[in-house]
């Protein structure tokens, strides 16, 4: 019996000492980006620095969020740089004094598309949305954010759900504040659907359960180039929602975190958001084919203004209304 | 059990027992449901507050939440109950041709978690992309989908389908013990068969099939899977799935937190209703039914109906096993959701990618395993200690013991997602939101039950008089343990480990609420996948999963018959 005791207690002790070595002294990124495009971008960086060494960690920006605020509580954050693509996020922890100012050293080449930027947080990248449609079951393809309302999609057109997806809350806050809650009660009216995260949608719309969806630009160009009968429009308004990187204040690993974020902003970095499909935040970088745009700062020009405060403010209400109008309550 | 020989030893030693169990249980599971009744019926300055809990209760998403609960529920233990003693009694009962093989079929469905389950019929039904609905709509031209999973109907066929083993075991093992001399006799005296299943058979069956049912409602009430996956598309939120929404939208802040507890005391409570009437159900019906004798009970003679019967049963199974599972992996070898099957888009490369590439489901098979592994190790020897006091020791504060033993039995696992991440994330002292650790402090809560129930049934087979035999040679309390008790109920503490270990590699509904970007478990990887589009990644997940699943239980089986026999 005693050695079955031992043996049980190395067995629990070699198991749970497995899951908890991940946590060795790194530099830490907490990311939500995809695992293709971190990757890619942590073999180049290991490549330029094979001083540091970077630990990432990707999950939602929710999910994220709260590990962030659990470290709080226990007295500190791990994580020594952060990059999501929600700005929000980036403001709240900005106005608690959690984030390190750093200007980028190549700052004056970037496009910015903060208009109070401090160096708390820079953009690394210009995520994009539009109309992805099944091109196999559309007769015609979607041009403007009306077509959309238009008896082709009725009852075929998905948005993910906002109360999942911070892409999703977004993208509709601002249709919200371009056209109007006019636009909503349209597209209910069009009976379109609330789906869960913002792949699904768009998995859904590439199997014909959907005709269209909104769409995010890098999801939906990667299934296009698995094979996938899908088509990615951008209407006269684009949906631009910059993936801000910032540091965290007080980390111990400040200098590797710099080096991180300088090199994010680099061309070769850059190079390589942007052949994952997204729009990259320099103009020296050649775009992805699938990306009918002609450069970032277009997409920014032609991209409707986000007002971040109202955006952090009426999130519940938004939600709320949105949902209630679509599944008609 | 004497105290005389040497008191002082003996009175330590179950003294220490007894309070490390209680301590253990109270830790482990008492503490988070308590604080869960704590947080929803007390405000944030202290004062008790039933104004709120009805407001939350009111309020139109909450109300809907628990009204589906208790209609899916209903839904999904009527179907399964009548499915199951229907099935129980054709492969007990009648002689129906291969009846082993389908008992063993019947029984697939136990090893299949629901919520791959619903991701495959999802593949299947949904209305316009299902493959059944598209294959309709063309052949008959159909503008409107055959049947739309995104249903109440649609999640409760599901869940029937996944949870009718419970029944079907329960009464399988009931008409098999069942003595046939009572139905006998009563033939000889005349009685039509008609009146025999009223007056006899149903009535000495009734208490397994109500506990199987009830274990059913249970069950369903507070699961997260089936409707997570076919109702929110609809908007059709049970308990749990609102508690899984509430929390992800304020990002795991705590102001959600209020609603979902208030749901979570529900769901306790409804479940402790449950679990009363059962045992009352159980002691009423305390029939001697099990003769020790084995005769042959008689078996009906189908006839005509043998064939067809045998044709309805296969089709199910086909229906239910192979095709769900055969989807799960024709989807997992596509490049990309929607295309068609055909051979050059079938590949390995996603099982590749999944296994070897892809550090996230990697994380995810590494942490379900060695989560499983931990689980049921700890609980498997915690499980038998506890067992112990309360089965055997004659000491006081045994009742307490009792109670907190029985509170697993009726705490639902989100009801322990929430009460762990209310006790532990920083309340006292100790924050392990977040972690592994608090995943497998909820994995041994929601197992404690398990491993009660088959620890103590082997440890009431030990008869008293062997330890005291031991006792009275001299041996100390912990020598008759160790050498007498602990090699007798080995055999029901490898029980308690494997039913531990298989149920916590799939799990999801407490994971989902607890998990971390690295903590993820498969369950969690699998539902995060589908949910962010990769589906044809999830499906290949999903297969893996089905693959250790089911080779886990093959080893179990051949373990367990060779035990038994040697």
């Amino acid at each position: 019996m005693r050695r079955i005791f031992l043996v049980v207690a190395l067995a629990v002790s070699f198991c749970l000492s497995g899951v908890i070595a991940h946590s060795a002294e790194k530099m830490i990124l907490y990311t939500s980006m995809k695992e293709s495009l971190i990757g890619a971008i942590y073999k180049a960086f290991h490549e330029k620095h094979p001083d540091i060494t970077v630990d990432y960690q990707s999950a939602g920006a929710g999910k994220l969020m709260a590990k962030i605020a659990t470290e709080r509580q226990a007295g500190k954050i791990l994580a020594d740089v952060l990059w999501t693509s929600e700005v929000p996020d980036f403001i709240n922890m900005k106005e608690e004094g959690l984030l390190q100012v750093y200007k980028p050293k190549n700052f004056d080449e970037l496009i910015n598309p903060f208009k109070d930027y401090d160096g708390s947080f820079t953009a690394a990248r210009l995520g994009t949305l539009g109309i992805v449609y099944n091109t196999a079951l559309a007769k015609k393809a979607p041009a403007e954010w009306d077509d959309i309302l238009q008896p082709p999609f009725k009852g075929a057109f998905g948005v993910a759900n906002p109360a999942l997806s911070g892409t999703a809350y977004m993208s509709i806050s601002l249709l919200v504040k371009q056209f109007g809650w006019e636009f909503i009660a349209k597209m209910a009216a069009n009976k379109a659907k609330i789906g869960k995260g913002s792949g699904q949608v768009v998995d859904d719309t590439s199997s014909g359960e959907l005709l269209g969806c909104i769409g995010v630009d890098y999801i939906t160009i990667d299934k296009i180039q698995k094979g996938a009968k899908l088509g990615f429009v951008y209407p006269k308004e684009i949906l631009v929602v910059p993936s801000p990187v910032a540091i965290i204040k007080g980390t111990d690993h400040l200098k590797a975190a710099q080096a991180f974020v300088d090199f994010l902003l680099s061309q070769q970095a850059q190079e390589i958001v942007a052949s994952e499909g997204t729009l990259p935040v320099r103009s020296d970088v050649k775009l992805h084919p699938a990306l009918k745009v002609a450069s970032p700062e277009e997409a920014v020009k032609r991209s409707i203004p986000i007002d971040y405060n109202a955006l952090k403010t009426e999130k519940q209400t938004t939600i709320k209304k949105f949902t209630d109008m679509l599944q008609g309550k | 059990m004497s105290f005389s020989l040497k008191k002082g030893e003996t009175f330590g030693t179950a003294q220490i027992i007894l309070f490390l169990s209680i301590a253990i249980l109270v830790i482990v599971v008492a503490v988070p449901v308590l604080l869960i009744f704590a947080n929803a019926f007390w405000d944030n300055n202290g004062n008790f507050n039933l104004h709120d809990v009805m407001n939350v209760l009111r309020e139109p998403d909450t109300y809907q939440a628990l009204l589906n609960s208790v209609i899916i529920a209903s839904g999904t233990t009527i179907g399964s109950t009548t499915i199951g003693t229907f099935f129980a009694w054709l492969v007990t009962r009648t002689d129906l041709p291969c009846k082993k093989f389908m008992k063993a079929m019947f029984l697939v469905p136990f090893m299949l978690p629901s919520f791959i389950g619903a991701l495959a019929w999802k593949m299947l039904l949904s209305p316009r992309a299902g493959y059944i609905n598209r294959f309709f709509m063309d052949i008959f031209n159909l503008d409107e989908p055959f049947f739309n999973i995104y249903s109440y109907l649609g999640i409760v066929l599901v869940e029937i389908m996944y949870l009718f083993p419970f029944v079907f075991i329960q009464v399988c093992g009931a008409l098999e013990r069942m003595d046939p001399t009572l139905e006998e006799s009563a033939r000889i005296s005349g009685a039509g068969l008609g009146t025999i299943t009223r007056k006899i058979t149903i009535p000495l069956v009734l208490p397994s099939i109500l506990s199987g049912a009830l274990l059913i409602m249970l069950y369903s009430m507070a699961h997260f899977g089936t409707v997570a996956v076919l109702g929110i598309e609809n908007g059709i939120y049970n308990i749990p799935t609102l508690i899984y929404e509430r929390i992800h939208q304020s990002a795991g802040s705590f102001e959600s937190i209020r609603t979902g507890t208030v749901l979570a005391s529900v769901l306790v409570v409804s479940a402790a209703f449950i679990i009363w009437m059962q045992n009352k159900i159980l002691s009423k019906g305390h029939f001697q039914i099990i003769a020790g004798k084995s005769f042959r009970p008689m078996e009906l003679k189908l006839r005509g109906l043998r064939i067809p019967l045998l044709v309805a049963c296969c089709t199910y199974i086909a229906i239910t096993i192979v095709l769900p599972t055969a989807v799960i992996f024709l989807v997992g070898a596509l490049p990309t959701y929607g295309m068609p099957f055909t051979w050059e888009n079938l590949s390995l490369e996603n099982y590749k990618f999944i296994l070897f590439d892809n550090q996230l489901t990697k994380d995810a098979i590494f942490n379900s395993v060695s989560l499983g592994l931990s689980a049921a190790l700890i609980t498997m020897f915690t499980g038998v200690m506890i067992s112990y006091v309360i089965v055997k020791m004659k000491v006081r504060g045994k009742g307490v013991l009792e109670f907190l033993g029985m509170l697993p039995f009726s705490v639902p696992g989100s009801v322990i997602a929430l009460g762990v991440i209310l006790a532990w994330s920083g309340k006292f002292g100790i924050n392990i939101y977040n972690t592994v650790w608090i995943i497998l402090l909820a994995y041994i809560a929601r197992y404690m039950a398990f491993s009660l129930k088959a620890n103590s049934a082997a440890l009431e087979q030990v008869h008293d008089s062997l330890v005291e035999a031991a006792r009275a040679c001299g041996a100390t309390m912990w020598q008759a343990l160790k050498d007498i008790v602990l090699p007798l109920v080995r055999p029901g503490m490898l029980a308690a480990f494997f039913l531990i270990f298989l149920p916590s590699l799939r799990e999801l509904t407490v994971s989902i609420m607890l998990y971390a970007p690295t903590t993820r478990t498969i369950g969690v990887a699998i539902y995060t996948l589908n949910e962010d589009g990769e589906t044809v990644v999830s499906a290949a997940l999903a297969g893996v999963a089905l693959v250790l699943i089911i080779t886990g239980q093959s080893i179990i089986n051949r373990f367990i018959a060779r035990t038994t026999k040697g």
